[in-house]
């Protein structure tokens, strides 16, 4: 395939993943972990998904698997047409342009001994673009301008550590930006930066977004703050969606008793809360992923499961309509009780 | 709310001027630079700040504790009327440490050690804080562990069995609980919990917090809850104090702070916070239940604190800046029944609604 | 680390300074010590029987004079002389020489070698003119020398009969009773006239002067420059061995062996160690598995066994030698290398690298090799000592390449040459604390390095 300009698919579909499943081998063959287990969805042209779950759902192989760093145990994966090629081929680097990631920590992400313009440089050299240093650079200061630090000739010189947590977010953000990809994926961007720089690095993403359409997929276990960016929402459990939607659907008129669970369990910082309790919202922990529950993979913990939710196969994406999609075979019973 | 609290009671904990520096080869560090505030018995007040602010180092001062290079330099810490400042090492650990006041540290659900069982770990903790009541426990005849220890595991959801088990055993939320019950066992009067709940999944996190309002309801407990989010301060907190460069920027009742809640009738509501610092804070936070078109964030970053400026030291970020903010620090002063802040503008400025 | 900050740590450690110090010291003289070395043919002649010839055997240094009542007379060369010319009448062309012999000595040297070049029949006279006026004929001869020859007279092997003649002048008994065989000519020519002068002669200082008379007969013939070499009774800055060789020039050139040998070696075995760790932990799979057991065998392969038997057996050049200690060595720095890159591996850095598309050779020349460089310079100067010390020890039993100068190589002849009976000890020690104060400076240097750039257990 040519590495040609990116192309939409129909429909303006950027992203498709197909039945992905990955399943880690652990203790030499006695463990089987299925860090993700069929799970499908699709992102269109400037859009924002949030995929939103608790540590062990998968969110974090989710972003791995797109980011073609481990390499799916079944399902596909597709950016703009694109499948992914062996690996240094044309085909992977035609793949890798179009998809790019933000860390969590944004001190490790970058290697301490490079300096900024080298940070910005790697992605250049790599895909060959840019014949000369003075090229590159310049592709290397408007990106730096698209994400406010400026002066760039102040920065270029600089170790990551001579800068904030906040400042090298950014320059994180510069190095997906560089090859001009459709499809950003942040994994927790800012849960590793001060409450009050967050909501910096998190509108200017959303600016970012907004001026080149890209489409995001964040990943983050705090779903307060995918309400804010995200357009759409996922909710994840052990490596499967639960249910998905709009945002306003999925955290205003939760159908599933896990969403419903996550959202009862949010903090919100309104007075007078010091003295209620909340109850149970779900019993136990998140069982470990190399031993899912039969059945619907919640009901262990289930304020709602009756017999027939772990004895049946477990129940496949219900469409309510409007894109509001949801796996709970008694969602019906649930919104009486709740 | 908070005046009904403290109608006629005595502090069980009271801090006055503390201030903790760390010694460091390029200066004295001024984590916490005169704090003052007091604890009600059974209230929960939560410290809340950013990382540095000072909150998880006055915690650790509360009990004596300052790690290397840092020393109380100035101040009293009031635990049920004995003074923690000045007290040998010795003593704190025998005579204050658990027995009067105890901590929940940051992590310690990691920092199990991994070769003991859970009841050895607590038995220890009896040993090394109460060794005077684990000697009389011997002397009459029992086990110097057992019946308190069994209590205080029921009291936080686990079973009996868990005294058998060892720490990589446990989930997360149930080492937590350990760790709480640990902190409890010996019966102290105030616990201080740092950042109880950061490591833990949301639902995990709401059945801890559950548990923590379950025990202060049920052994009256008084609390120190320090965390970095409002939001979970919110959901604990009675009082709260936010930090801001080693000082107090604001004090008050859950209501001072956040406000009644609008949309619920604007009779008699207040504004809320005073201060600066907290509203931006506050409007930094993402909200789950409200629509936020945009967040706020505070551009800049927290002062040096080998060198901190004069004046306000949140002016240099602070939208309200003017001039005498930049020159003068400002006290911190009583705007409110129980409510205080450390601002020029909530002092002087006459648009601020006072009750 | 950056430079500036290496430096600054760096100058803070008083065992780096001292290292880098000694290190600096030994390269100096590594590289300028063949100019500075009295001997300046040393290195291509040092098995050259006849390049030494003029040296004492077995003398003890200069210096140790001061510490002895008898002073002997320390080894020289005179070149400067006065030169006469004249004209007999009937037209030869005579051309004396003068040299002047400044003897204040209590014990005079071991030798006076003339040496006359010159081309031609030419006869020639020595004398040697003492400071209580007596003179003594050395030597008389029609000297044949072929076109560029040289004559050379050594006063100890040639004028014992002179030394005879000058006691007879004297005293004529005490002349018949001595015995050309049995005599020391140096003994006599520098000592006090007198009944005493065989048993316990004393020494005659002063001026002397050494007179060389040439007979031109012919225009074609010619004599050259003369020179006179004082073979002393003591010699140089660290004596001479028993092969005549002058010790310290044999030290100076060894530095430059032990540097090569330490330097080459080191660098070798840390990069082929280095390199190795890296792929094995990088790639993994097969290759690790194969690097790993080749690690495990070659680790656990005695080295000196090996190098000796092979040695015996092949008798290899130095260069072999070297190579066959890198074989070994290797594996110091693969350990620690294969652990570092397992973790930098692991980073966060690394796996953006990957995600943007960086083939493995990418991310293990930028990413990993530059974080391991610093420890492989640490590496290097700590191997250094060892490697120095199995040449040594490899030399020392004689199966080590005999055409080098190194210390290992010094000691081995100074062990086989008898050396500790005779109580040579210039001989012995120098060597053996060269090899000492070299791995010394290196061990400073490599612990300093080490100290500083030593990966922490973050990268960062």
């Amino acid at each position: 395939m040519s590495d040609s300009s990116p192309s939409p698919g129909p429909g303006g579909i950027v992203l498709e993943v197909r039945d992905l499943a990955k399943e880690f081998v652990a203790r030499k063959g006695r463990e089987r972990v299925r860090a993700v287990d069929g799970m499908s969805f699709s992102l269109r042209r400037g859009e924002i998904l949030g995929l939103v779950g608790e540590s062990g759902c998968g969110k974090t192989t989710i972003g791995k698997l797109i980011m073609r760093l481990i390499e799916p145990s079944s399902g596909s994966i597709e950016v703009e047409g694109f499948r992914s090629g062996p690996r240094g081929g044309s085909g992977d680097l035609a793949y890798r342009r179009r998809v790019q990631m933000v860390f969590q920590d944004p001190y490790a992400s970058m290697n301490p001994h490079f300096r900024i313009r080298e940070v910005l440089e790697e992605p250049l050299l790599i895909h060959r673009l840019g014949k000369t240093r003075r090229e590159r650079m310049a592709m290397a200061a408007r990106v730096m301008e698209e994400v406010k630090m400026t002066p760039v000739a102040d920065y270029l010189d600089r170790y990551p550590h001579m800068l904030s947590g906040g400042q090298r977010q950014r320059i994180a953000m510069a190095r997906t930006l560089i090859l001009r990809p459709s499809v950003i994926v942040a994994d927790e961007p800012v849960s590793m930066i001060d409450l009050s720089t967050r909501a910096e690095i998190l509108r200017l993403m959303k600016t970012i977004q907004e001026e080149m359409e890209l489409s995001f997929i964040y990943i983050t276990h705090d779903i307060s703050t995918a309400r804010y960016f995200a357009d759409r929402i996922a909710v994840m459990y052990l490596g499967r969606i639960m249910e998905i939607g709009s945002q306003d659907e999925v955290i205003d008129r939760p159908v599933h008793p896990y969403t419903r669970a996550l959202i009862e369990a949010v903090c919100e910082p309104v007075a007078g809360r010091a003295r209620i309790a909340r109850g149970p919202l779900a019993k136990g922990e998140i069982p470990s992923a190399s031993d899912i529950p039969r059945g619907c993979r919640f009901h262990t913990r289930c304020m709602f499961a009756e017999e027939e939710c772990s004895v049946l196969p477990e129940p496949e994406l219900e469409d309510l309509g409007g894109g509001h999609l949801h796996a709970c075979r008694r969602w019906r019973e649930v919104a009486e009780r709740a | 709310m908070g005046d009904t609290l403290r109608a006629g009671r005595e502090p069980i904990l009271s801090v006055r001027g503390l201030k903790l520096h760390y010694f460091t080869s390029k200066g004295a560090v001024r984590a916490v630079d005169g704090i003052s505030f007091d604890l009600y018995p059974g209230e929960t007040l939560g410290l809340v700040g950013e990382s540095g602010c000072g909150k998880s180092t006055a915690g650790s001062a509360l009990l004596g504790m300052a790690s290397t290079p840092g020393r109380i330099v100035e101040g009293s810490i009031l635990v049920d009327g004995i003074e923690v400042v000045g007290m040998p090492e010795r003593s704190l650990r025998r005579d204050l440490r658990w027995s009067e006041i105890s901590m929940v540290f940051q992590g310690a659900m990691n920092s199990l050690t991994p070769v003991y069982t859970i009841g050895e770990l607590m038995a220890e903790t009896y040993r090394e804080h109460a060794p005077k009541r684990a000697r009389d426990a011997v002397a009459r005849g029992g086990k110097a562990q057992g019946a308190p220890m069994s209590k205080y595991l029921r009291l936080v959801g686990l079973p009996d069995a868990t005294l058998g088990r060892y720490p990589h055993e446990l989930s997360g939320g149930m080492k937590q609980r350990v760790v709480i019950a640990m902190a409890l066992f010996l019966e102290p009067k105030v616990v201080v919990m740092d950042e109880p709940t950061t490591a833990l999944d949301v639902i995990v996190q709401a059945q801890i917090l559950d548990l923590i309002k379950g025990l202060k309801r049920e052994l009256g407990l008084s609390c120190v809850f320090i965390t970095h989010d409002l939001a979970t301060e919110a959901e604990i907190a009675d009082r709260i104090m936010v930090m801001y460069a080693g000082r107090i920027a604001e004090l008050g009742s859950s209501e001072d702070i956040f406000g009644n809640d609008p949309g619920k009738g604007s009779q008699g509501s207040r504004i809320g916070s005073l201060h600066p610092y907290t509203q931006k804070l506050l409007a930094s936070t993402p909200r789950l239940h409200r629509r936020v078109s945009e967040l706020a964030f505070i551009p800049g970053s927290p002062p040096d604190l080998i060198d901190p400026p004069v004046g306000c030291r949140f002016a240099p970020r602070c939208s309200f800046a003017k001039a005498k903010c930049l020159r003068e620090e400002p006290p911190i002063a009583e705007l409110g029944p129980g409510h205080l802040a450390a601002c020029w503008k909530a002092m002087e400025d006459p648009e601020y609604e006072r009750l | 680390m950056r430079i500036g900050e290496f430096w600054g740590e760096f100058s803070k450690t008083r065992t780096g300074l001292v290292g880098l110090g000694l290190m600096l010291a030994f390269v100096l003289l590594g590289v300028f010590g063949g100019l500075l070395v009295p001997f300046r043919g040393a290195s291509t002649h040092w098995r050259d029987i006849d390049y030494w010839r003029d040296n004492p055997l077995a003398a003890p240094p200069a210096w140790t004079n001061a510490f002895v009542a008898e002073k002997g007379a320390p080894s020289s060369v005179l070149d400067r002389f006065k030169l006469e010319k004249a004209t007999r009448d009937d037209g030869v062309a005579i051309e004396t020489f003068s040299f002047d012999y400044r003897f204040a000595y209590d014990r005079p040297p071991r030798d006076l070698v003339v040496r006359v070049p010159g081309s031609g029949l030419v006869p020639m006279t020595m004398t040697l003119e003492r400071p209580d006026g007596l003179s003594a004929e050395l030597y008389r001869e029609q000297v044949d020398l072929s076109e560029g020859g040289e004559n050379r007279v050594s006063v100890t092997r040639d004028c014992a009969r002179a030394a005879i003649e000058l006691v007879r002048s004297r005293d004529e008994a005490l002349a018949d009773s001595m015995n050309a065989d049995l005599i020391e000519p140096v003994d006599v020519f520098f000592a006090k006239m007198g009944p005493g002068i065989l048993e316990a002669p004393a020494a005659l200082k002063g001026h002397y002067e050494i007179k060389i008379r040439a007979l031109l007969v012919s225009p074609e013939f010619s004599v050259g420059k003369p020179s006179v070499v004082v073979s002393g009774r003591v010699s140089g800055i660290l004596g001479t061995d028993a092969a005549k060789r002058d010790v310290f020039t044999g030290i100076v050139l060894g530095i430059r062996w032990a540097l090569m040998i330490g330097l080459l070696g080191s660098a070798v075995t840390v990069v082929v160690g280095v390199f190795l760790g890296i792929v094995a932990a990088y790639f993994g799979g097969v290759l690790d598995w194969l690097l790993t057991r080749l690690y495990e065998l070659v680790y656990f392969l005695p080295v000196l066994p090996f190098l000796i038997v092979t040695s015996a057996i092949f008798k290899p050049s130095i260069w072999v030698l070297i190579a066959i200690i890198c074989a070994f060595f290797w594996t110091g720095s693969f350990k620690t290398v294969y652990g570092m890159t397992l973790q930098i591996r692991e980073e966060t850095f690394v796996e953006a690298s990957r995600a943007l598309g960086s083939g493995p050779w990418r991310i293990v020349l930028r990413h990993i090799a530059p974080i391991l460089l610093p420890y492989s310079f640490a590496s290097m100067a700590l191997s250094v000592p060892a490697i120095i010390v199995y040449e040594a020890s490899v030399s020392l039993i004689g199966l080590g390449d005999a055409t080098i100068v190194s210390w290992g190589q010094i000691l081995e002849s100074a062990l086989t040459q008898g050396a500790v009976i005779n109580g040579l000890w210039w001989w012995v020690l120098p060597p053996g604390l060269m090899i000492a104060l070299m791995g010394m400076s290196f061990a400073f240097l490599g612990t300093a390095l080490d100290k500083i750039l030593h990966p922490k257990l973050r990268t960062r």
